[in-house]
């Protein structure tokens, strides 16, 4: 039995149905939020198989059949899935040494990784072969925006950003690479120009959130998570000196953090930064909730919930 | 009170609709989760398939025979046979691959990944056990006295193997320092081959923070398995003394 009231707000809300038509789906997107799923790695380093059964630490673990089965889980289960990797796909099994990196790069296609950035063990077998094994086998773009790779072999075979549309939303992905001075061999670098990381995520983030209009901006970082050299630049020191990045998906350092953390960005925003350790022995999953607003009602001081997975 | 009711939800449709800037999403919630790759997890066969050939080969490599030891080769400190082995084959081929002359090449003790290396064929594979790290043998110009702080550091730590020098442990300190047959001159400057490892810092080895390395990226690994090849196509095989290298005074 309808009482008055709502006799009069049903009424409303058919006549509204009525004169406004489609918008009742859009009042529905209001309503429900949208849901992206970021499946992530960092530091592969060639371990297709998993560890060997040797009695080591981590014997047994890794490899790709196994993330594999989980990545095709996640999928099956998600609508919107984005498979990232923060670099060092080289290096560090015998696959490596007689392949040079191909079946790393193949099964990176294979299991659909969206992007990746680049490591500074990924120059070494040479700029020409990273070059060759991306040409030939990735199906996905690796990310940089603070290499200047002009006139080396590596040169127009990266991007600096890469844009998402994922359902309704809009995600921007850009990578930013280590210094190699002291790190990667003259020889393997060569005459690539390596820029200030903080100063291209900043220009890279603000393109993709002003004119790109991405709903939420990530970067692929092969810094290194925090060092205690204060002035060598890691993730930790991006976050808190950029402006307009909500993730970074980390590496480098190998750093297994256990939770995604929190820093507060030149403005004050939420930064998230997340890194798994090494050799795909984690798999780190972000779930990210997003809601509409309108362009004024995006609260710059508007506060992010984080929180341990629930159930899955 | 009634008619704000009644306008809510027209006015609701309204405001959705009458939006003309696109409207934009903004993050509220995250929720994370760390997924182990375990044994348990169910295996994507598609990639087993895939990775196979590419395993037979590499298999098939590593149980390549490089060369023959003629006596079990051991891990010892402060001196061993299977560390002199290593360092001499790193002195040798640093010399050849860098096409200068070297004084002093060695390795940290921790950096050897085997206790013993068996009598008998040696695979590639073996050597990887050995060397699994991707460490580059590389070259640096160093002064006596920060090779004699080096020096210390290594006494401290129980002696590492070397080649081209002898020394003894007194005190955690090296005393007795013979380099080409001379006493270790501070004033002197002397050509050693490192690890990337050691030259960045790796074992406190602080002292050789910025010091100029030469690097072609050759992997210590590679100059261990080209030793070897070079010693069989001599007809020799994989040996290697007790020379008393580095010894302990007391």
């Amino acid at each position: 039995m309808l009482n008055r009231k709502s006799f009069i707000r049903q009424a409303a809300l058919s006549a509204g149905a009525i004169m406004a038509g489609p918008a009742l789906a859009e009042a529905a997107d209001y309503l429900n939020p949208v849901k992206l799923t970021i499946l992530h790695t960092n530091d592969t380093h060639s371990r297709l198989d998993p560890f060997p059964m040797d009695g080591g630490r981590n014997q047994g673990l890794g490899g790709i059949a196994a993330r594999s089965g989980l990545i095709k889980q996640v999928r099956a289960e998600e609508e919107h899935v984005l498979l990232l990797d923060a670099g060092d796909i080289f290096q560090g099994t015998p696959y490596f040494n007689i392949y040079k990196g191909e079946p790393e790069i193949k099964a990176m296609t294979n299991l659909g990784y969206d992007a990746c950035t680049i490591g500074n063990h990924d120059f070494d077998a040479g700029m020409e072969n990273l070059a060759t094994q991306l040409t030939q086998h990735a199906s996905f773009p690796m990310l940089v925006a603070n290499y200047d790779f002009t006139g080396t072999p590596m040169e127009g075979k990266t991007e600096p950003y890469k844009i998402f549309k994922k359902g309704r939303l809009k995600i921007g992905v850009f990578g930013v690479g280590i210094e190699g001075r002291g790190l990667i061999p003259d020889s393997l670098f060569g005459a690539t120009k390596y820029l200030d990381p903080v100063q291209k995520a900043n220009e890279t983030a603000a393109t993709l959130r002003r004119d790109k209009k991405c709903d939420m901006v990530i970067c692929l970082s092969h810094l290194g998570y925090q060092y205690k050299e204060s002035n060598k630049v890691s993730d930790e020191v991006l976050a808190k000196e950029t402006e307009n990045i909500d993730l970074i998906i980390g590496g480098h350092t190998h750093t297994f953090l256990d939770n995604p953390v929190e820093f507060k960005s030149k403005k004050g925003e939420q930064v998230i930064v997340n890194q798994v350790g090494f050799a795909g022995i984690i798999l780190g999953r972000l779930d990210f909730e997003f809601s509409k607003f309108s362009g004024k009602k995006l609260s710059k001081n508007h506060n992010l919930t984080v929180s341990p997975k629930t159930g899955g | 009170m009634k008619r704000f009711t009644i306008c809510t939800p027209l006015f609701l449709i309204l405001a959705i609709t009458g939006f003309h800037c696109k409207p934009s999403y903004q993050a509220q919630q995250l929720q994370y989760k760390n997924y182990r790759i375990a044994t348990a997890l169910p295996k994507d066969s598609s990639q087993v398939v895939f990775l196979q050939p590419y395993r037979d080969n590499v298999n098939k490599t590593m149980n390549e025979v490089v060369g023959m030891a003629e006596v079990s080769l051991e891990k010892k400190q402060p001196e061993g046979t299977l560390g002199n082995f290593m360092v001499d084959a790193f002195l040798t081929m640093a010399r050849e691959k860098y096409n200068t002359p070297v004084d002093v090449a060695f390795v940290n003790f921790g950096g050897i990944r085997l206790t013993q290396l068996p009598a008998g064929e040696v695979t590639v594979g073996k050597v990887f056990e050995l060397m699994p790290f991707d460490n580059v043998l590389l070259i640096q110009k160093i002064k006596g006295s920060v090779f004699q702080q080096l020096l210390d550091l290594v006494a401290e730590r129980g002696g590492w193997p070397m080649a081209g020098l002898t020394m003894q442990i007194k005190n955690k300190k090296a005393v007795n320092v013979m380099i080409g047959g001379k006493p270790l001159d501070p004033a002197a400057t002397y050509t050693i081959a490192n690890s990337d490892f050691i030259a960045n810092g790796g074992d406190n080895a602080d002292m050789l923070r910025g010091i100029p390395q030469i690097s072609s990226g050759y992997l210590m690994r590679d100059a261990i398995i080209d030793y070897i090849r070079k010693l069989k196509s001599q007809g020799k095989n994989i040996s290697a003394k007790l020379e008393n290298r580095v010894t302990n005074a007391e």
